[in-house]
């Protein structure tokens, strides 16, 4: 064969191949179509049966009729529970951290137990899908391109779920029937006046979870170098800016540390929040405009200033010159090996870098840096921090999931409110996990490895589908039960301390939940992740430029950032805003 | 055409049929590559139609709406795509101009060493780094050259040369130069095979006969080793051209931070950032999809411009 003949060849062989290929592209999605029209008591299959967004509960609707419902016998809750006729696949996704040390996410000796204790029971196959944390978005369009989406989606932010109800992603659900399957829950859902969060765009399409002590978040704590602030003559963590840069400096001073603030690199949302550096009483409006924490609020008068005070800690040496290419396992080894004041984290029996710390440095003393309780005026700040919502989870129901798949995860999440299921799933097992205290509190064993270890953060991407915290007793009982053990020293009072403050702060309205819509922001889909981007650049030049240029580079980036989007937000917000689509400031 | 005995010339007649019968075995070898070529290179091409949709991955190609050219017009209208299409051209071109002669002044060299197991040594080293992957090089890159806790700069500063620490990674232009150098340091050395192989077919009477007539090492290298090899260095330009669309994930990701946005941010950052984090599949692929034929008319043209210069081209 000559070689023209040859490329003929190859020519017209690719172009069938091609060809070929888009037929059986469209084929594939006629028969998608038939498909779906056909099956009429098939699955929410909204995917392909149709573009509007509520076919997914018109056919949810007519699934109705499927199999045997599971609350056949007319008795509401557990009790009128009865096994599905046919196997259903409930897929219940569980955040995949990276963390090290913990077991398999999708498949250990909790994931075997749930399907034992409840799947067995109720002819369901529980398989848990993993979500990469940080990655929560893309996770969930991969599943639901290749139309395997979980039977429910969780997040915790609120504009996520609404751009998947916006997307198609979740299918709207009839409230009285999810009372009828999982009473427990709805009651909860009703006593914590949680139901005005339920909707979207007028349909009913999200469940939420518990979050006690939401406006007291008690979890989350710095941690300072008591022994260091003994070695310069300071008996407390000043509370004041002018004298923390005081404290600051001497720490310098007296070599303890080069760079005492540390520091690392400022990625996705929820960085940078400014509720200190807010006016208060709040602006209702610019509350609601500016106020959120996903997206941060660059060109906001809170915002400046709470940068203004970075670019002052960067300029006198307190943060690591190096910060915006230093991630946060690199800052926290620098607590470890004792080069930087103080390292956040959430509090557990084990806390990894103060158990760290301490094996490193066995005369080191840690202690609890309490919340603020007084306005620093001269400083420019007010005590005042960031409230969750009023609630834990939200949970929405997969548009591509049946009927039955949609009952069993709402058996699921009923059967995991009750009390002994979520006792057991929250604390382990007895003589394992934990032992029985005398005062009839588990009391956690530190250190367990052995074969019924829990997931991170003690199961809780598990249970967080009815519940935010472990409960046990009164709140000093839960903190006790959740503050590091095997270390030196207990902080136990001070954790309680720091609780009490921020319940004294709440009480005065300084505790700020963000405001949430009950309308889809387009233009929060469309700009918030190319935003979050921008910010971490702009905010890196703005904490590094010299002082005398920031308020002009502010101004410039500030116009720049509105341009990108942001300005599109705040007006689609302040018209929702006005059109009372929004929750009001407490 | 043959010939016969006499000269005169006729036919050969070689049918399908005849030819299958005799090579069927090769046939059978060429399946698998032309399976997986078009496994992964065209089954893909109806999931293009997604550019000309409002693409939703839980609605699915039937349930998303059709919007014509719509996001091509918003592709070609955004800021962020100009500013990373930029970067991407000026990077990949700076990349082609400081990385493709290396390998073959590299392979040129190599050819000159003598001592067989030094030259075998030699290469294995410059081949290895082609097989770290750009996370592992991105993160020993930032513990060698950060301003200052960097190893090159504490090094640099003990020995007294600099005051400062050197922003090798934190400042545009320095990053610039680090990017585009350790690109070359990790490609170089695997780049050299080709070129390699090449040389080994040139015939050794060549050398030789230059011998013979007095030609140094460097006028043999000049004189029949480059004019040898000038084909295939042809070849990979062009190839090499198609890449200039390119973007390199992985390794503008590892090298990224926040002070170098303006020449980090390139078309791959911008199809991750769009299209993954904010969900907008159709855009990306209208981006991927105009990658493609920037690059494929990119070879098309140098091809073209090859064969004026009297060389054989790719195509």
């Amino acid at each position: 064969m000559n070689k023209k003949a040859f490329k003929r060849m190859t020519a017209l062989a690719l172009t069938g191949v091609m060809a070929m290929g888009t037929l059986t592209g469209c084929g594939g999605s006629g028969d998608d179509a038939s498909t779906s029209a056909d099956n009429t008591t098939a699955p929410a299959d909204n995917s392909s049966a149709s573009s509007t967004d509520n076919s997914a509960s018109a056919s949810t609707d007519e699934a109705k009729t499927e199999t045997p419902a599971a609350d056949d016998s007319g008795v509401a809750g557990i009790e009128g529970w009865e096994a599905f006729a046919e196997n259903v696949t409930l897929k219940i996704p569980v955040y995949d951290r990276g963390a090290e040390g913990v077991p398999n996410v999708s498949d250990n000796y909790w994931t075997k137990w749930i399907q034992e204790n409840f799947g067995d029971k109720y002819n369901i196959t529980v398989e848990f899908v993993p979500i990469t944390r940080t990655d929560v978005l893309t996770s969930y369009s991969l599943l639901a391109a290749a139309e395997d989406l979980p039977t429910i989606l969780m997040e915790y932010d609120y504009p996520k779920q609404a751009q998947w109800a916006a997307d198609g992603y979740l299918t709207t659900y009839d409230i009285d029937e999810f009372a009828k399957v999982a009473p427990t829950y709805y009651q909860r859902m009703v006593d914590l006046d949680q139901l005005g969060y339920t909707e979207m765009n007028g349909d009913r399409y999200f469940v939420l979870a518990e979050r006690p002590y939401y406006d007291t978040g008690y979890t989350y704590v710095t941690f300072y170098r008591k022994d260091w602030l003994d070695q310069i003559g300071y008996d407390a963590y000043p509370e004041t800016w002018a004298e923390q840069k005081e404290m600051y400096q001497k720490l310098i001073d007296e070599g303890l540390s080069e760079h005492p603030l540390g520091g690392h690199m400022v990625t996705g949302a929820g960085v940078d929040q400014n509720y200190a550096f807010r006016t208060y009483p709040l602006d209702e409006e610019n509350w609601a405009c500016y106020g959120d924490y996903a997206i941060p609020a660059l060109g906001d008068a809170a915002n400046k200033e709470f940068i203004r005070r970075e670019n002052e800690k960067y300029q006198l040496g307190f943060l690591n010159p190096e910060y915006y290419v230093t991630d946060l396992e690199t800052e926290k080894a620098s607590f470890v090996s004792g080069q930087i004041f103080q390292f956040a984290g959430y509090i557990s029996a084990d806390v990894d870098f103060l158990t760290a710390l301490y094996e490193q440095e066995p005369n080191a003393e840690v202690a609890v840096q309490f919340q603020a309780e007084i306005d620093d005026p001269d400083g420019g700040t007010v005590s005042a921090y960031r409230a969750d919502n009023p609630f834990g989870m939200m949970i929405g129901f997969s548009s591509q999931a049946t009927e039955d798949e949609i009952k069993a995860a709402w058996m699921y999440m009923e059967w995991m409110t009750q009390e002994e299921n979520l006792f057991t799933m929250q604390w382990g097992i007895e003589g394992e996990n934990y032992n029985m205290g005398d005062d009839g509190l588990p009391v956690p064993v530190a250190d367990y490895s052995g074969d019924c270890k829990q997931g991170f953060n003690n199961s809780k991407d598990y249970w967080c589908v009815t519940i935010e915290a472990r409960n046990a007793g009164t709140i000093e009982e839960i903190i006790e039960a959740s503050s590091p053990k095997n270390l030196p020293v207990d902080l136990t009072q001070q954790l309680i301390d720091n609780y009490y403050r921020k319940v004294k702060l709440a009480e005065n309205g300084r505790a700020v939940s963000d405001c949430n819509f009950a309308v889809v922001l387009d233009s929060v889909g469309e700009y918030q992740a190319s935003l979050l981007e921008l910010y971490t650049e702009y905010r890196d030049q703005l904490t590094m430029c010299a002082p005398e240029e920031f308020d002009a580079l502010y101004d410039e980036l500030a116009q720049k950032y509105a341009d990108a989007g942001f300005q599109e937000i705040v007006e689609e917000r302040k018209e929702a805003y006005e059109a009372g689509q929004s929750t009001k400031l407490q | 055409m043959g010939k016969t005995k006499n000269g005169k010339e006729f036919a050969v007649h070689t049918t399908w049929k005849n030819s299958f019968k005799r090579d069927w075995q090769l046939y059978l070898m060429l399946l698998f590559p032309i399976v997986m070529v078009v496994l992964f290179n065209y089954a893909s091409y109806p999931g293009m139609r997604m550019i000309f949709m409002d693409y939703k991955p839980a609605k699915g190609y039937a349930g998303s709406k059709w919007v014509g050219m719509e996001t091509i017009i918003k592709v070609f209208k955004d800021a962020d795509f100009h500013r990373s299409l930029k970067s991407s051209i000026v990077f990949n071109l700076l990349d082609l101009a400081v990385g493709f002669p290396m390998p073959i002044i590299l392979a040129l060299m190599l050819n000159e060493l003598r001592y067989p197991k030094f030259k075998k040594v030699t290469q294995t080293i410059l081949y290895l780094p082609h097989f770290l992957s750009w996370v592992i090089i991105g993160s020993v890159a930032y513990t060698m050259f950060r301003p200052s806790t960097g190893l090159v700069n504490i090094f640099l500063m003990n020995a007294g040369l600099i005051e400062e620490g050197i922003p090798f990674l934190t400042e545009k232009w320095h990053w610039a130069v680090t990017y585009l150098l350790i690109g070359v340091w990790q490609g170089m050395g695997w780049g050299t095979i080709i070129y390699l192989a090449a040389i080994t077919g040139i015939s050794g009477d060549l050398y030789e006969a230059a011998m013979i007539d007095g030609a140094n090492r460097w006028q043999r290298m000049l004189h029949i080793t480059l004019p040898g090899i000038k084909s295939t260095i042809v070849t990979l330009l062009i190839m090499n051209l198609g890449r200039v669309m390119g973007s390199n994930f992985e390794r503008l990701d590892q090298f990224g931070n926040s002070q170098v946005k303006d020449f980090q941010y390139q078309l791959a950052i911008y199809i991750y950032e769009k299209g993954l984090q904010g969900n907008k599949f159709s855009m990306s692929t209208a981006v991927g999809l105009f990658q493609s034929v920037v690059g494929l008319a990119l070879v098309l043209l140098s091809d073209w411009f090859a064969k004026r210069l009297g060389e054989e081209g790719l195509l």
